[in-house]
């Protein structure tokens, strides 16, 4: 009998609980944060080249930006969206020439020597320019970098450089590395890209192949107090499966980048201490494209063009591709930027009979056994989305008599086929918006781009209209003129429509309840962490 | 009609013979049931199976009928299978009957030359060929063939080895018939019987590692293979297990029925060996 008798205090004492519980997620998030622990996530890829000084990549950035800082970094609040990292300030001269940084005083790197301006210099000059993948089109005109003191940079251009792009490029391509130690010898040889020296809040520790990448906490760090963390271990699980296992099992505390896989968010929501996180990403919308080549003479016809793009039903793609973690697009900047966006674009509603209609007015009759023409379709193998979509590619140009044939291939052989052999009709890939169109999107579009620059023009598009407008964009001081013309840019390629832009998504955090300060900025994923902390 | 009834004799044989009858019906029906493309959207995306009967089995990740493309992989499943062992029978025939009747120089260098391919694990060799070629249904045939035809071609060996010491083939010698049709014509019928007893081996090996090629991304994507959908399925393996339970029992199945077909008809034979 006695497990049945309520005592008046037990109960009290119960109930008290149950306040506290309800009440303790809005203590937890005014609580000072924790020092100490060791926070283990899941790492999908395995980067050989740790140095994002080279190889700017969300990959890369994933690891690295913790050990290794950039001038800036994006933020939900700051002013134009930035924050102060290494770069206290920044400034653009009026012609368009110059832009001057102040640094950050008292900042030390990993080995223990000063951080200054040379530093800088030599980032931008030896590094950005010449050897990073974006950096080469952001800095071609850089000339020099001046260093009148420690704390101060001065970027010289040869030619007006709109500061707008400098600054939006800040927070990707401005990862500064030391001087001292990239100045002997072969840059793209030197054992520090393998295992990366910064000023970031954790030091490199080590990595063990198809294991894991340890970080250890940077105790001489210049932020107050921080880095809250004492280890960061990211665990190798190239098997999308097994990270959500992995969550539950609590042998990882956190699974970025949609490492748990769509279907399963649903379910793993439900798991008592874990919570799913949409937020953090803004910074990085990929975006879901068909990238056409229009050497086929079929495609070299708008009316085919805007065929396919009537055939495409880009709410069944976003809800059930996607389960509704993306937003449908209407042309090649994503809707969630904030300064670049226009919707008033020519757009193309899923018309099954329109687009039968415009094929017929285009001369493509369907012959007795309903078909039209065929295509070899190419969806890149990055994404379980780009596939899934690849599939349905298929199944809705059947629709419109377009018989298309799926070509697979692995990473290396679709970039080979698609970005230098051109040996496709239609392929299905995800560029990703960075902020600014001048950075990774314009280049999708623009005429000129010699055979092999993976996510390039490699269609065979030539539009002289849309060249002049991108050139003139690309030397347009004014903020406000320029981004004028690039919603002239939106509307000219949502009309001519040299690639479709389908849909836009980002990714997905699953993290552990005890994880504090997650996705505080739009790159939260590939920021610092500074201030991340675990709750004991 | 003596053998038939000597096939049916055992259990397993007429449980194997069922499971095929049923799998090839499935793969003759599937266009007559399921008309136009399998892998056309039918319904909306993971409606679990039993739900509606216009889709008994439920749809996929992309709301495609299961139970059409369950019926279309058998297709490919049987057509992969049968053509793989078929391409590994011929070779291997012609090559273990031309080394076994030429002896000398040309037995040496083609036993080495198939000694060559047994010690490549044929898995890794179908992997690697389809991944340079590129994956389609014929590149995935001939990759499957290329591991599959070395058995056949030693035991054809072994075969035309005591054969070609026989009476009649003196004869054909002595009446001038060309030694490649005294090969062909004379002594590969009759090498052939033991070496068409690997076939139900080798289709049912056939049929695993198109599903292993295509479960790895590697089978032809315009066309519904049960690896495939297996591993399209895995991805949801949480929230919608039977995408992946539905092509696996299939899959087991046939292979059960290819083995269990087969040990009746070596069984059968053997019988009828031993009582002769």
């Amino acid at each position: 009998m006695s497990e049945l008798t309520i005592s008046r205090r037990g109960l009290l004492a119960g109930s008290a609980l149950l306040l506290a519980s309800t009440a303790l997620p809005t203590i937890g998030l005014a609580q000072t944060p924790k020092k100490g622990g060791r926070l283990v996530l899941a790492a999908d890829s395995e980067p050989r080249n740790l140095n994002p000084a080279i190889v700017a990549s969300n990959g890369v950035f994933f690891i690295s930006s913790k050990i290794v800082e950039t001038l800036a970094e994006a933020s939900f609040d700051g002013k134009d969206g930035l924050e102060p990292r290494l770069a206290l300030s920044w400034e653009g001269a009026a012609d368009g020439l110059s832009v001057t940084f102040k640094l950050r005083d008292g900042v030390k790197w990993h080995d223990g020597k000063p951080f200054t301006s040379a530093d800088v210099a030599f980032s931008a000059l030896q590094i950005w320019k010449p050897l990073q993948n974006l950096g080469r089109t952001v800095f071609k005109d850089l000339q020099a970098v001046d260093t009148p003191d420690d704390l101060t940079a001065v970027f010289k251009f040869a030619k007006p450089t709109p500061f707008q792009l400098i600054r939006n490029a800040l927070p990707a391509l401005s990862s500064v590395v030391p001087k001292h130690v990239y100045e002997v010898g072969k840059i793209e040889d030197n054992p520090a890209n393998n295992a990366p020296v910064g000023t970031g809040p954790f030091k490199f520790a080590e990595y063990k192949a198809g294991q894991y990448y340890r970080l250890t906490r940077n105790d001489a760090y210049w932020g107050k107090d921080e880095p809250y963390l004492d280890e960061i271990v990211y665990q190798v699980l190239p098997d999308r499966t097994s990270a959500a296992a992995a969550l539950e099992a609590e042998e990882i505390q956190l699974a970025a980048f949609s490492a748990v896989p769509l279907a399963d968010l649903d379910r793993i929501s439900k798991v008592p201490g874990l919570k799913v996180i949409t937020k953090g990403y803004e910074g990085l919308t990929y975006q879901l494209v068909v990238e056409i080549n229009h050497r086929r003479k079929e495609l070299s016809d708008l009316k085919v063009r805007q065929a396919i793009a009537h055939a495409i039903d880009k709410d069944f793609v976003v809800k059930t591709i996607f389960l509704g973690y993306a937003a449908t697009a209407t042309g090649p900047v994503p809707k969630n930027d904030p300064q670049f966006y226009t919707a008033d674009v020519p757009t193309y509603p899923f018309d099954v009979a329109k687009a039968n209609a415009l094929l017929d007015e285009a001369g493509y009759k369907r012959a007795d056994d309903g078909k039209r023409f065929a295509l070899k379709l190419l969806p890149a193998p990055y994404f379980n989305e780009t596939k899934q979509f690849g599939d349905y590619l298929r199944q809705a140009l059947a629709a419109i008599g377009i018989d298309a044939e799926i070509v697979n291939n692995d990473s290396a052989a679709h970039i080979k086929a698609v970005y230098t052999d051109h040996a496709f009709d239609l392929a299905v890939g995800p560029p990703v918006f960075r902020g600014d169109p001048a950075i990774s999107t314009t280049i999708l579009v623009q005429s000129g781009i010699p055979d092999g620059v993976p996510f390039s023009n490699q269609g065979g598009y030539k539009n002289p209209d849309l060249d002049a407008l991108i050139a003139k964009a690309s030397e347009t001081l004014d903020s406000a003129a320029r981004t004028e013309l690039y919603k002239e840019f939106q509307k000219k390629v949502a009309a001519d429509l040299p690639l479709i832009n389908v849909a836009e998504w980002s990714f997905i955090s699953v993290a552990s309840d005890k994880v504090g300060n997650i996705a505080n900025n739009p790159r939260w994923a590939v920021s610092s962490w500074a201030d991340t902390y675990l709750e004991s | 009609m003596n053998r038939l009834r000597r096939f049916f004799r055992t259990p397993e044989a007429i449980a194997g013979a069922l499971i095929l009858t049923l799998l090839v019906a499935m793969a003759l029906a599937a266009p007559l049931l399921f008309p136009g493309d399998p892998q056309a959207i039918a319904g909306p995306a993971l409606l679990p199976p039993f739900q509606d009967w216009s889709l008994p089995l439920g749809t996929d990740r992309l709301g495609r009928d299961v139970l059409a493309e369950l019926f279309h992989g058998a297709r490919t499943s049987l057509a992969v299978g049968l053509a793989a062992a078929a391409a590994a029978l011929l070779i291997g025939a012609v090559v273990g009957t031309l080394a076994g009747f030429a002896g000398g120089l040309v037995d040496e260098v083609l036993m080495r030359v198939t000694d060559a391919f047994q010690t490549v694990p044929s898995f890794l060799l179908a992997l690697a060929f389809v991944s340079i070629v590129g994956p389609s249904l014929g590149v995935v045939v001939v990759a499957i063939a290329l591991g599959a035809w070395t058995g056949p071609a030693r035991l054809a060996r072994a075969e035309v080895l005591s054969i070609r010491e026989r009476d009649y083939v003196a004869g054909a010698r002595v009446i001038g018939m060309h030694p490649i049709a005294i090969a062909f014509r004379e002594v590969l019928p009759n090498a052939l019987p033991p070496v068409l007893a690997l076939s139900s081996v080798i289709v049912a090996a056939a049929i695993l590692t198109e599903a292993a090629l295509s479960f790895l991304g590697l089978g032809d994507p315009n066309r519904v293979t049960w690896g495939g959908m297996i591993a399209e399925g895995r991805t949801v393996l949480r929230t919608a297990p039977f995408l992946s339970i539905a092509p696996g029992v299939a899959l087991v199945l046939t292979v059960l029925g290819v083995y269990l077909a087969g040990e009746g008809v070596v069984e059968s034979t053997a019988v009828r060996r031993s009582l002769s």
